[in-house]
């Protein structure tokens, strides 16, 4: 008999509690638990986004999979592996790169240190120079490749840390934040090698706090909050099951008492701009631009301009994080 | 086994490039062992060959063999201080991050730390040693009882040499106070392992936390090879007992980062307690 194993990171009721103390050395010991209970999977072939707010769990999870830290409860899979048992066998199918990485070595060069971390890995040694070629001239440093790393600007140093994580090759990448303080140019590129990788199959575990980016890339999404689960779906998915509205923004350059009473009735925001002008902002899951601008033209008023932005996905992240929030205060 | 020697091959670059990044550091590897072997000397000359001294340690009243016994206590000394140096360097590696690198890596947490004692010592000491042979076999001093004796006394540094920085490397990753490990691990080492004096003068408290430290047994054994003429066989119960302290060591070693990894993978610190 086979038993067949599921090609994929599976964390399965994840608990993790880290030993802390209130008062200094000395002070009571306690434990602050991180995550509690998560379930989550990471295919191969498909970008998983793991959203939440600060302190949800998001990098404590990520560095459970990266064998980092160790589990208190529960089991993380990578392709059948354990995390804790076959720690090493995990290691060489996986790497990480964090945000605003620059964990690279100074005073070698960008080559070097790609070298350097692929004699780590054990990269056979006929695939590692071209693949360090490959590497440099994807995140565009194969002009400065035999430069100290010292000599790099933050950006340069960054992008070689984005190279060093892809040096193995990996069958998962674990992107913690992975585009913060880079530019913006760079920061498309890099989206759109994470979108290549995961076409050619490699499944990729993201945390970002630009939930666009989360929205372009992310087949599947999981929400946390304080460590639990809340919601998991397809960013159109979640917008929907959230009911997050689309918001409608109008300004009112001839404000009134009448043009005031309008909003108020269709339950909107108000907001008195420097120029003398009103904001009314209302949020609304129908489209309402169109009643909304023909009372207030019937109250008197003159619409200087109207913008309709649809629902985002941090419209449903944060609708989820208030609805977390007022479930945990009842 | 292959995987080892690329760990070793990295390390001895990323070595090289931390000690190789000016001309300058010919001062650390030569100039400076060399001032202190003549400020010792000169320090120590006056009173070593009076006559009562030299009744106790009749090679003092020699001063050729005088200078050969501090210069083999200096490269012995060397060997092993480039380790304390490079275990310290290791452990700013917790603060600029690389070393969760290290750790994510699938490189074997005990063939890094040798790797990189091995390669802090295959960049530090080669020029001494080539200075101080020269320098003793110019001086005629050398009294050696086999042309191989020359591999037992580069193995009986190496190996306890590799131990002991593969010791410090795993205790020094694991500790917030390495500044101050790297002080008591400074001037004592010169003290109690008898670089500068024949271990017999010290006190024998002394020559017992001397024994602790396998540079002791190394210069016993390197002074003996060159200086004294000694036979394989009459060496052998200090090779024997550097064997032993420096498989403790490689084992104590590996205990600590075991118990280091674990702990900081449950807490999420880097420490041992």
């Amino acid at each position: 008999m086979t038993t067949s194993v599921k090609a994929a990171i599976e964390v399965r009721a994840l608990r993790k509690e880290f030993p802390v103390r209130d008062k200094g050395i000395f002070g009571p010991r306690g434990v602050k638990r991180a995550v509690d209970g998560l379930d989550l999977d990471v295919p191969r072939g498909r970008i998983t986004g793991l959203l939440g707010l600060n302190g949800a769990g998001k990098t404590t999870t990520i560095k459970t999979v990266a064998t980092l830290l160790r589990p208190t409860s529960g089991r993380v899979t990578v392709d059948g592996l354990d995390t804790v048992t076959d720690a090493r066998a995990v290691r060489r199918r996986i790497n990480l790169i964090a945000g605003g990485e620059r964990m690279v070595y100074t005073r070698m060069t960008g080559r070097e240190n790609l070298w350097y971390f692929g004699q780590l890995y054990d990269v056979p040694k006929k695939e590692l120079r071209p693949r360090i070629d490959d590497l440099l001239a994807l995140v565009g440093l194969t002009d400065v490749a035999d430069t100290m790393v010292e000599r790099y600007s933050r950006g340069m140093t960054q992008r070689l840390a984005i190279a060093r994580g892809l040096v193995n090759r990996p069958a998962y990448l674990l992107l913690d934040e992975p585009t913060l303080g880079l530019d913006a140019p760079i920061a498309r590129d890099l989206r759109r090698v994470v979108a290549r990788l995961a076409e050619e199959g490699t499944g990729v575990l993201l945390t970002s706090h630009y939930l666009a980016e989360v929205e372009e890339l992310c087949g599947h999404v999981y929400v946390i909050s304080a460590g639990r689960h809340l919601a998991a779906g397809s960013p159109a998915e979640l917008k929907a099951a959230t009911g997050t509205h689309r918001t409608i923004r109008l300004t009112v350059t001839t404000p009134s008492p009448a043009t005031a009473a309008v909003a108020t009735r269709f339950g909107a925001d108000l907001e008195l701009l420097p120029t003398g002008a009103e904001l009314i902002t209302l949020r609304h899951p129908d489209d309402m631009a169109g009643p909304l601008a023909a009372a207030i033209v019937e109250a008197g008023g003159s619409i200087g301009g109207l913008e309709i932005a649809e629902a985002s996905l941090e419209d449903a992240i944060l609708a989820l994080a208030d609805g977390s929030r007022e479930a945990a205060t009842v | 086994m292959s995987h080892a020697l690329r760990v070793f091959a990295a390390e001895a670059l990323k070595q090289h490039r931390r000690l190789f990044g000016q001309p300058i550091v010919v001062f650390s590897m030569l100039v400076w062992p060399v001032l202190q072997l003549a400020t010792t000397y000169y320090t120590l000359r006056p009173v070593a060959t009076a006559s009562p001294a030299a009744a106790n340690w009749p090679l003092a009243a020699d001063p050729d063999r005088l200078l050969a016994f501090l210069a083999t206590g200096t490269l012995a000394y060397a060997f092993f201080f480039s380790l304390v140096q490079s275990a310290w360097h290791l452990s700013f590696e917790r603060t600029t991050g690389t070393l969760e690198l290290l750790f994510l890596s699938p490189a074997g947490r005990l063939t890094l730390m040798l790797a990189n004692g091995a390669g802090a010592l295959l960049q530090n000491a080669w020029l001494l040693t080539c200075f101080t042979v020269a320098a003793l076999t110019g001086f005629g001093t050398l009294s050696v009882s086999a042309w191989w004796m020359y591999g037992i006394v580069f193995l009986a540094l190496l190996i306890p040499a590799a131990a002991w920085g593969a010791f410090l490397n795993s205790l020094l990753v694991f500790s917030r106070d390495s500044a101050f490990l790297y002080t008591i691990l400074d001037e004592p080492l010169w003290f109690v392992s008898g670089v500068r004096l024949p271990h017999f003068a010290l006190p024998a408290t002394i020559q017992v936390v001397g024994a602790v430290f396998p540079l002791t047994g190394s210069l016993i054994a390197v002074r003996g090879a060159l200086l004294e003429h000694r036979t394989l066989a009459e060496l052998a119960p200090t090779l024997l007992a550097l064997l032993l302290l420096s498989a403790t060591l490689l084992a104590a070693a590996a205990l600590i980062l075991r118990l280091g990894e674990a702990r900081s993978q449950r807490t999420g610190r880097l420490g041992l307690a």
